[in-house]
């Protein structure tokens, strides 16, 4: 990919080998860009021996991962929930959502060049789920000839990381293959009950990448992601099983490079299958279920570069998508064919603005038009100001269309709204309905997609050279976000559910950050996240006085006043995360230590009013620290060794994914 | 104010005496707390459909439980609750309706229930009852897993008409054994109600002041 004209106009600070692609899809130096942006960069990641890359997300402000019922752990942004982030590797999105979640912890951050987040909807150029904003995974591109590099870590719990990387490069022709394995015993915060917190698992993860220049303008490549996961699935004392996960995506990409224009022609294939099962004492199959979903999309991009002032890029593309699974009656195909583009303009040195507009067609819901205005200002050298605006949406998943499940010990059933009548007739015709709740005429029309506006407007200052500060503050008012309620009643006493838009949400608040350089030795940086975030329509009932609660459960009831309202489940009003790096470069060494404040938040409505008030209860807030130490011993070989969770805190009963204190250890072999 | 205790049938009456309302001539109101009314339950949980087993009576005039056939108010069975009003269900074990009783949920707490609102009573049919079964919809929440509590929803006064046409105002309060304050579904033993009640003994009256 060449580098913008514009980019390379970019005002020069400190941090010129900071390039985003993420933000316009185009090369650009961070500072320079009209987004809310940030780069979490290679050596970062080395220097906390981050294995996954849920490591590397929680330290990073704003960011947080929440685990879901599966046990997979999704990333919340500026407040929104992990289903609507959109996470890219090398550009291309991945698949398997099976519970909402988009599990981080399948990824492992061994070859990664960068990671790119982008705070805020930007569905502009991304379609579908950029609503809370855009994680871009990029993968190392090999140096210049042979080079190789093999690492390892062991962790407690018996957490084992090997990465291999093996690398090629020559004028015309670059090539690499990465290898990771990664497994682990799990480990078990409740001794009381037979199950684990988090069962044994091994999983594997490879990359090969190829590029060839077949001549000045034309460069091929391809790039292919192959992820395999096994994990002991327990149930009780008495039912155990396996759940397999497979992860196939390869990309063909072809670039055509002119002094004005540069065209990528790419096809990515991604595959995702799951499948899990349990088996009882005798070896008999209990149940099993399996999910199979594939998506291909062709996409054709050019940038254009008008002058020195300004570009344009433009892309087409289409979405198929197909999904198998337990639980559906038909096996849904999607085609959603999209157009976007991007005009890059840069009135004057110190300006620049973006303007933006995508336009994705869907056949069972409303199409798509997301728009998107931003633009930065830089005042002089140490100060600018940017803002973004922009619309983000996500398409109702196939579950939420097509689901068809009905349980079998408790027997509640889970309609999909496109075949509420199908099902419900049938279920009728069974005899199984006493009465409907919702008519099913409302269902006639189709679900419409999830979406967000959001608004970012940010400042950054430095002063004493070596002294920055920058804050942020954002609003991400999302529509028609999509939830389940009951339809029916059964005649043996359970409901059917089905899914319909209902909530709108709000989240606003704040970010800070300080970075300060006091020498070349020492690097420290503060954050903190101020974060409000409301459902509208639960605002609404307590400005209204119609919610009440109790002092103790069995206290007389009492109403409450709007103040009383907390807001959204599993937000955290105040984080905050402190960063010291210390590096030595005589002794070649360095040590950094990060401390991540999370205030009280609360999971569950505790006092029976369906709402997260204040008398609810609540997880405490709490303090992690992470401390590594790295020593290159000589050339080639590095050294690390660290802790995780120095305060050894956690919670049994509410936090799944915080394990206890973590000792770690890794050695890393350079071959050149 | 004078506070008798049956422990025998465990439940505590307090009766009050507001004398100051000239709505209310005659009789002052009642207002009870009931301790740990077992409405115990076979069959199908939830629902009032697949459920057997007989109601749990009871009488708000005397506040006690009764067995009698028409002298009831309402009963209970598992987290079901009928009125002597209208007809039944038809489920094994649900006593004939022979009274004036009906129902609605007022929502507020048990002081702003002041005044019944006729138009809004509704009787047992056929296919429901006047208070909804299932959680949410009438008088509990039902946790779900992983603690599968059942716990009377704040701000929900049952408001009835007794068999013989007078009025009462119930707000529940525990569905278990002793009215723990924080039940274990696993350990504590459910189907035990405990429950406020005021009862306005005036024929005509709809106040409970």
């Amino acid at each position: 990919m060449s580098q913008s004209v514009l980019s390379q106009n970019d005002s020069i600070k400190n941090n010129l080998d900071e390039i985003i692609i993420t933000a316009t899809k185009t090369k650009r130096i961070l500072s320079s860009i009209p987004l809310n942006a940030s780069i979490i960069k290679k050596e970062e990641i080395e220097r906390t021996s981050a294995t996954r890359l849920t490591d590397v997300i929680n330290e990073e402000l704003g960011l947080m991962t929440v685990s879901d019922f599966g046990g997979g752990e999704g990333i919340q942004i500026q407040g929104l929930d992990s289903e609507y982030t959109l996470v890219l590797i090398d550009n291309q999105p991945l698949i398997g959502r099976s519970a909402g979640t988009l599990d981080l912890n399948r990824i492992s951050v061994g070859n990664i060049k960068q990671i790119e987040i982008v705070r805020g909807a930007s569905s502009s150029l991304y379609g579908n789920e950029a609503l809370a904003g855009v994680i871009n995974i990029i993968t190392e591109e090999p140096a210049n000839g042979f080079n190789a590099d093999i690492s390892s870590s062991y962790e407690t719990h018996n957490t084992i990381d090997n990465n291999f990387s093996l690398g090629y490069k020559s004028q015309k022709f670059t090539s690499s293959l990465f290898v990771n394995t990664f497994s682990s015993d799990g480990y078990d915060l409740d001794e009381t009950d037979e199950l684990n917190t988090v069962n044994e698992f091994k999983n594997i993860t490879t990359q090969l990448k190829l590029g060839y220049d077949l001549n000045d303008n034309l460069t091929i490549s391809i790039n292919s992601r192959y992820y395999n996961q096994i994990i002991d699935n327990i149930a009780s004392i008495t039912l155990s099983g396996k759940t397999n996960i497979t992860e196939n995506n390869i990309n063909l990409k072809m670039n055509h490079k002119t002094k004005k224009f540069n065209t990528d022609l790419e096809i990515y294939f991604n595959s995702f299958y799951g499948d899990e099962f349990l088996d009882d004492q005798n070896g008999i199959r209990f149940s099993e279920s399996f999910y199979d979903q594939t998506l291909i999309k062709p996409e054709i991009k050019s940038i254009y570069e008008i002058s020195d002032k300004n570009n344009i890029i433009v892309g087409i593309g289409n979405r198929h998508e197909s999904l198998d699974r337990t639980y559906f009656d038909i096996k849904p195909k999607q085609n959603s064919p999209f157009i976007y583009f991007q005009y890059d303009y840069r009135p004057l040195e110190k300006i620049n603005l973006l303007f933006g507009g995508r336009y994705d067609k869907f056949d069972e819901y409303k199409s798509q038009i997301s728009p998107k205005f931003s633009g930065i200002f830089e005042l002089d050298d140490n100060n600018l100001v940017k803002f973004s605006t922009g619309y983000g949406f996500k398409a109702p998943d196939f579950r939420q269309l097509y689901f068809n499940f009905s349980n079998s010990t408790i027997g509640y059933s889970v309609i999909g709204y496109n075949v509420v009548n199908d099902v419900m007739s049938q279920l009728i015709d069974e005899g199984q309905i006493v009465n409907i709740v919702v008519p099913l005429e409302e269902f006639d029309n189709s679900l419409s997609p999830e979406s967000s506006f959001s608004v970012n407007i940010g400042f950054e200052t430095s002063f004493l050279k070596n002294f920055k500060f920058s804050g942020n503050f954002f609003n991400n008012s999302t529509r028609n976000l999509i939830d389940y309620r009951v339809i029916a009643n059964k005649t043996n006493g359970q409901n059917v559910f089905s899914y319909y838009n209902i909530n709108e949400v709000s989240t606003y608040g704040v970010e800070i950050e300080t970075k300060y350089k006091p020498n070349n030795n020492f690097k420290i940086s503060l954050g903190y996240q101020l974060l409000y975030a409301y459902d509208l329509d639960a605002r609404k009932a307590f400005d209204n006085g119609e919610v009440f609660a109790r002092l103790t459960p069995v206290s007389p009831a009492f109403r409450l006043k709007k103040s009383d309202y907390f807001g959204l489940y599993n937000r955290s009003r105040h984080m905050a995360i402190f960063k010291i790096n210390y590096n030595n470069l005589e002794n070649k060494f360095n040590s950094s230590l990060r401390l991540r404040y999370r205030s009280k938040y609360g999971l569950y409505d505790s006092n029976s009013n369906n709402y997260l008030d204040k008398y609810d209860e609540f997880v405490n807030g709490y303090f992690t620290a992470n401390v590594s130490l790295n020593k290159l011993i000589n050339q080639s070989i590095s050294l690390s060794a660290g802790i995780e969770n120095i305060f050894n805190y956690f919670d049994r009963q509410n936090i799944s994914n915080l394990s206890g204190r973590i000792y770690f250890l890794r050695a890393k072999y350079n071959l050149k | 104010m004078k506070t008798i205790k049956f422990f025998t049938i465990s439940f505590i009456l307090l009766f009050t005496f507001s004398c100051e309302d000239d709505n209310n001539i005659g009789i002052d109101t009642i207002s009870i707390t009931v301790e740990d009314l077992h409405a115990p339950l076979e069959g199908g949980q939830g629902s009032p459909v697949g459920a057997s087993g007989p109601f749990t009576k009871f009488n708000f005039e005397n506040g006690i439980q009764t067995d009698s056939e028409t002298n009831w108010d309402i009963a209970f069975r598992g987290t079901s609750i009928i009125v002597n009003g209208g007809e039944s269900m038809g489920t094994e074990g649900e006593p004939e309706r022979n009274g004036d009783g009906a129902a609605y949920i007022f929502e507020g707490t048990m002081n702003e229930m002041e005044i019944v609102e006729i138009s809004l009573l509704t009787e047992d049919s056929q296919n429901s009852y006047a208070i909804p079964t299932g959680s949410g919809n009438g008088w509990y929440t039902y946790s779900g897993p992983p603690n599968h509590i059942i716990s009377p929803t704040p701000g929900k006064i049952l408001v009835f008409r007794t068999h013989d046409n007078k009025y009462a105002k119930v707000e529940i309060l525990s569905y278990y054994l002793g009215a723990p304050e924080n039940p274990d579904a696993f350990t504590d033993q459910s189907r035990y109600y405990t429950f406020n009640y005021v009862y306005q003994p005036n024929e005509g009256a709809t106040t409970f002041d």
